[in-house]
């Protein structure tokens, strides 16, 4: 699909109205839970990630500020012998995204909890869940749907058959796009297909709570997938009895987005008819050890300019405005 | 709101149509005679949009459609994020290599400035790496059969279905690089965050078009 010129947004009165608001009633949130700000620069110097902008400042490549997280993660490992436990962000990144009339520049507001001790996992998970479903009336939006999924759901079957790591990408592209029949294509001729097509299958299965358990309970895979079947039962339980009105749970055992970073469970923010998610966290306890920190990390982040977007087409999603 | 789905003109809609007859994704017989493009079908609020296969893609993973019906090879083409939920199996077609009789892949891996005009600029691109193949591609919209013809390109990747153009302009199938075949997509948004409204119209279309 072909574009001539990268889509760099300009806010106009209400949407930059708007998104000091949000940005500001985020923020407070955030602090009032114990979360501290902190900033990373908008140029960074470290090798460049594909989507990002980048440019020559005298002989160094640079590049703006892709991700809140990577330049966080590599800015704590610089300048912290221990983690600050918990941290909150604001601001713009610029990365290209996949539907390539979407803008470069994304407004941002989010925020990591890191920690030493892998037992604080459980507590940490259900803490940020509570803040992302709390969302939907920070934000004056009248509801949404939280889809729960997990990320070792596809990531442990496909260690456990040692898949190489560019059918891995192609499996995980097909199930990115809830397609069996191509997860059955990149799958043609490995010996471990028939088992992993099985699962795939389960995983796209429609979501319905206990059922998709149930059903991942008779995975090829149940075994191996134990400890995460019944991580997701634990989550469903804890979770439904403090759903704020509005707000439903399902579980998306298919959400692949992320897989190469996501460890864990993952939350999806979704306003009913938007076009993208709202806001999208979970658990990725490789950033740190890969950076040669033993620190586990959670977060989510909000997607402030899909919200403008969304202010825009779909008033009536709102509250107020 | 009304529901839209993004239905292809040509090749997939002449065997798509007959198929939804009856059903209550049947299109209003009366818009089709006319000139509009946006077509109400038999179930009230759900209307269906009549695009060009390279267009339609983009209608879906915008949202502006919730679902559509498309060739995978178009989809391959293109690179937008959308949902893929079904092969339907209709219009299937194979995407092959094809060369003048007499030309087979070994002579023209010797060629030293081998050209290949194509429509397929991203598959065949794939398919040359995965050969370890060099070659020009020359890509063109259509009629693709004169460019060996005329000198334009030493061979073509094109859709087959049933080899009679070929066969008309003298030409030879030497290699299936890939099948194709109409795939229900939808957008990801729409099918994600309102599943109780998108998931039946989808397990619809499927049903009704799904060619086993």
């Amino acid at each position: 699909m072909p574009t001539h010129t990268p889509h760099y947004p300009d806010l106009l009165f209400p949407a930059t109205r708007r998104l000091r608001r949000w940005e500001g009633v985020l923020m407070e949130k955030l602090e009032g839970h114990g979360y501290q700000e902190l900033r990373p620069s908008l140029v960074l110097r470290e090798p460049v990630e594909e989507r990002s902008i980048c440019f020559f400042d005298g002989d160094h490549l640079v590049a703006l500020r892709w991700d809140f997280t990577v330049a966080l993660a590599r800015m704590l490992v610089r300048r912290f012998p221990e983690p600050p436990r918990r941290i909150s962000y604001a601001g713009d990144v610029f990365r290209r995204t996949a539907q390539p009339w979407e803008p470069v520049e994304h407004f941002e507001v989010g925020c990591e909890h890191i920690h030493l001790d892998p037992a604080e996992r459980r507590e940490v998970d259900l803490e940020l869940a509570k803040l992302i479903m709390s969302l939907p009336a920070v934000l004056g939006f009248k509801g949404g749907i939280l889809a729960l999924g997990h990320a070792a759901l596809l990531r442990r079957p496909m260690e456990a058959e040692s898949l190489p790591r560019a059918l891995a990408s192609r499996l995980v592209w097909a199930l990115d796009r809830r397609s069996l029949h191509r997860a059955a294509e990149a799958l043609e001729g490995h010996p471990a297909a028939p088992r992993l097509l099985a699962h795939a299958e389960t995983l796209l299965a429609e979501p319905d709570g206990e059922a998709s358990l149930a059903a991942l309970g008779q995975s090829p895979y149940a075994a191996l997938l134990e400890e995460e079947r019944a991580h997701l039962q634990r989550v469903l339980v804890n979770l439904t009895p403090l759903l704020p009105e509005h707000l439903t749970l399902r579980l998306d055992l298919a959400d692949v987005k992320g897989m190469d970073y996501y460890t864990g469970p993952t939350l999806r923010l979704w306003a009913p008819g938007a076009q993208h998610e709202l806001a999208a966290g979970g658990r990725y306890d490789g950033l740190f050890p890969e950076l040669g920190r033993p620190w586990y990390a959670a977060g989510f982040c909000v997607r402030l300019t899909r919200l403008l977007d969304l202010a825009e087409t779909r008033p009536e999603l709102f509250e107020t405005l | 709101m009304s529901i839209l789905i993004a239905l292809p003109k040509g090749r997939i809609a002449d065997e798509m149509m007959p198929m939804l007859a009856g059903t209550p994704l049947a299109l209003d017989a009366k818009a089709m005679k006319s000139r509009v493009l946006r077509i109400p079908t038999a179930t009230p609020d759900v209307e269906a949009l009549l695009l060009k296969g390279r267009d339609l893609p983009r209608y879906v993973a915008a949202g502006v459609a919730v679902l559509g019906v498309v060739g995978s090879d178009t989809l391959d083409e293109c690179e937008v994020d959308l949902l893929e939920l079904a092969d339907l199996k209709l219009g299937a077609c194979r995407l092959s290599l094809c060369a003048p009789a007499g030309v087979d892949l070994a002579a023209l891996r010797l060629r030293p400035h081998l050209r290949i005009a194509t429509k397929y600029v991203r598959m065949t691109r794939a398919w040359l790496r995965a050969q370890d193949l060099t070659a020009e591609l020359v890509p063109l919209q259509s009629s693709v059969e004169l460019a060996p013809i005329l000198g334009l390109a030493d061979a073509i990747v094109d859709l087959v279905q049933t080899g009679g153009t070929l066969k008309a302009h003298r030409l030879k199938e030497i290699e299936v690089i890939g099948r194709t075949s109409a795939r229900l997509v939808a957008a990801r948004g729409a099918y994600l965050s309102e599943p109780g409204r998108v998931a039946p119209l989808a397990k619809l279309l499927i049903s009704t078009l799904s060619r086993a």
